[in-house]
């Protein structure tokens, strides 16, 4: 499999990027990491920032590299592009996704489900990421970080 | 690399209100055998595993046996069974046993390399209450100093067995502690429902919550 693979099953739709949109998303992702720290937040909305901040990493990544996810299962297919983009390894990409999981079902079940420590582990998960794209895109593509 | 957890038999497994399609000690045989399928077991171990007396065992091993869904060998002084993987309903009656009697040991069969560092691990919601439908998630309460990243992956191990997506909660104890101090809704009322208990015991939960 590789993302030439998920274009064709229309996973993927091609994407021109520029340095302002790679510039805008990690803005975004920086935000994020601040919002998910803001005091007094509740569990359930410091995890859910601190994923969008993730999944604003990864979009970056697979932007980067020439494409978007199309609407169906879209949070699913960017988080699995980490693999082919910054070259996450399956346990990290599973990690990821079972943050997802776990997202989906608090958004409309019970309040409260989600303890401190699994918000604090989504929060390093997220920071690590965007260490791992900033970095991927110095090495891979300096051209659009260059604003 | 047989892992000797004590059997909790049928309590939990059969929540009050459903139906049990075996008696007691066929479902805890059934269960023992065909959730590891893959393995030989000692007539001796489960004897203790089942936690029922040694004649009634002995009796349900020879029925399975002769009724050619349980394999049984003998070699030298030790008498071995093992779910007959010949027999023409294998296949069915080991997806019967896991999605009943044989989910909960094959949960605590995925956490048993995490469970030094668990002090209390339980399935609540609708599966533990005996309310779930088809396409209910199981949710897992994990008490202790593991991450989400790891009970997760773990359980995650145990899907496919049971057919069913794990979710899984993972609080340290202090935080759980501390929650249940402040009277935190959802802890409180997963306290107050049923559970089957994977790790640990309804006393071993309680002296958690109040330490």
């Amino acid at each position: 499999m590789s993302l030439r693979d998920w274009l064709r099953n229309s996973w993927l739709v091609e994407h021109e990027t520029s340095p302002e949109e790679i510039a805008g998303l990690l803005a975004i992702v920086e935000r994020d990491l601040a919002n998910a720290k803001v005091a007094g937040l509740s569990e359930d909305w410091q995890l859910n920032i601190a994923y969008n901040a993730a999944l604003q990493a990864a979009t970056a990544a697979l932007a980067a590299a020439g494409y978007r996810a199309t609407r169906e299962q879209h949070h699913y297919r960017t988080i699995q592009s980490l693999a082919y983009t910054v070259g996450w390894p399956p346990a990290a990409v599973g990690r990821f996704d079972r943050f997802r999981k776990k997202r989906n079902i608090t958004g409309y079940e019970t309040a409260g489900v989600i303890s401190m420590a699994e918000a604090q582990e989504m929060y390093k998960l997220a920071e690590g990421l965007r260490d791992d794209v900033v970095s991927w895109l110095k090495k891979n593509h300096p051209k659009l970080l260059k604003s | 690399m047989g892992i000797l957890l004590p059997m909790v038999g049928s309590q939990g497994i059969t929540p009050e209100g459903s139906v049990s399609l075996f008696g007691k000690t066929r479902q805890t045989l059934l269960a023992l055998l065909y959730t590891r399928a893959d393995q030989e077991h000692l007539q001796e171990s489960l004897i203790q595993l089942a936690g029922l007396g040694r004649g009634t065992v002995q009796r349900e091993l020879e029925f399975l046996a002769r009724a050619g869904v349980v394999r049984r060998t003998v070699r030298g002084r030790q008498v071995y069974f093992q779910a007959n993987p010949e027999s023409p309903i294998f296949g069915e009656l080991r997806g019967l046993v896991v999605k009943t009697a044989g989910v909960a040991d094959a949960l605590r069969a995925v956490l048993a390399p995490l469970a030094g560092r668990i002090r209390v691990a339980f399935v609540y919601g609708s599966v533990a209450q005996g309310t779930e439908r088809r396409g209910s998630d199981l949710d897992v309460m994990v008490l202790g100093d593991v991450s989400f990243a790891e009970a997760s992956e773990a359980l995650a191990g145990a899907q496919g067995a049971i057919g069913r997506e794990v979710n899984p909660t993972v609080y340290p104890p202090a935080e759980f502690r501390t929650k249940l101090a402040a009277k935190h809704h959802f802890l409180r009322s997963v306290l107050r429902a049923k559970k089957i208990f994977l790790i640990g015991d309804e006393h071993e939960l309680a002296r958690l919550a109040k330490k």
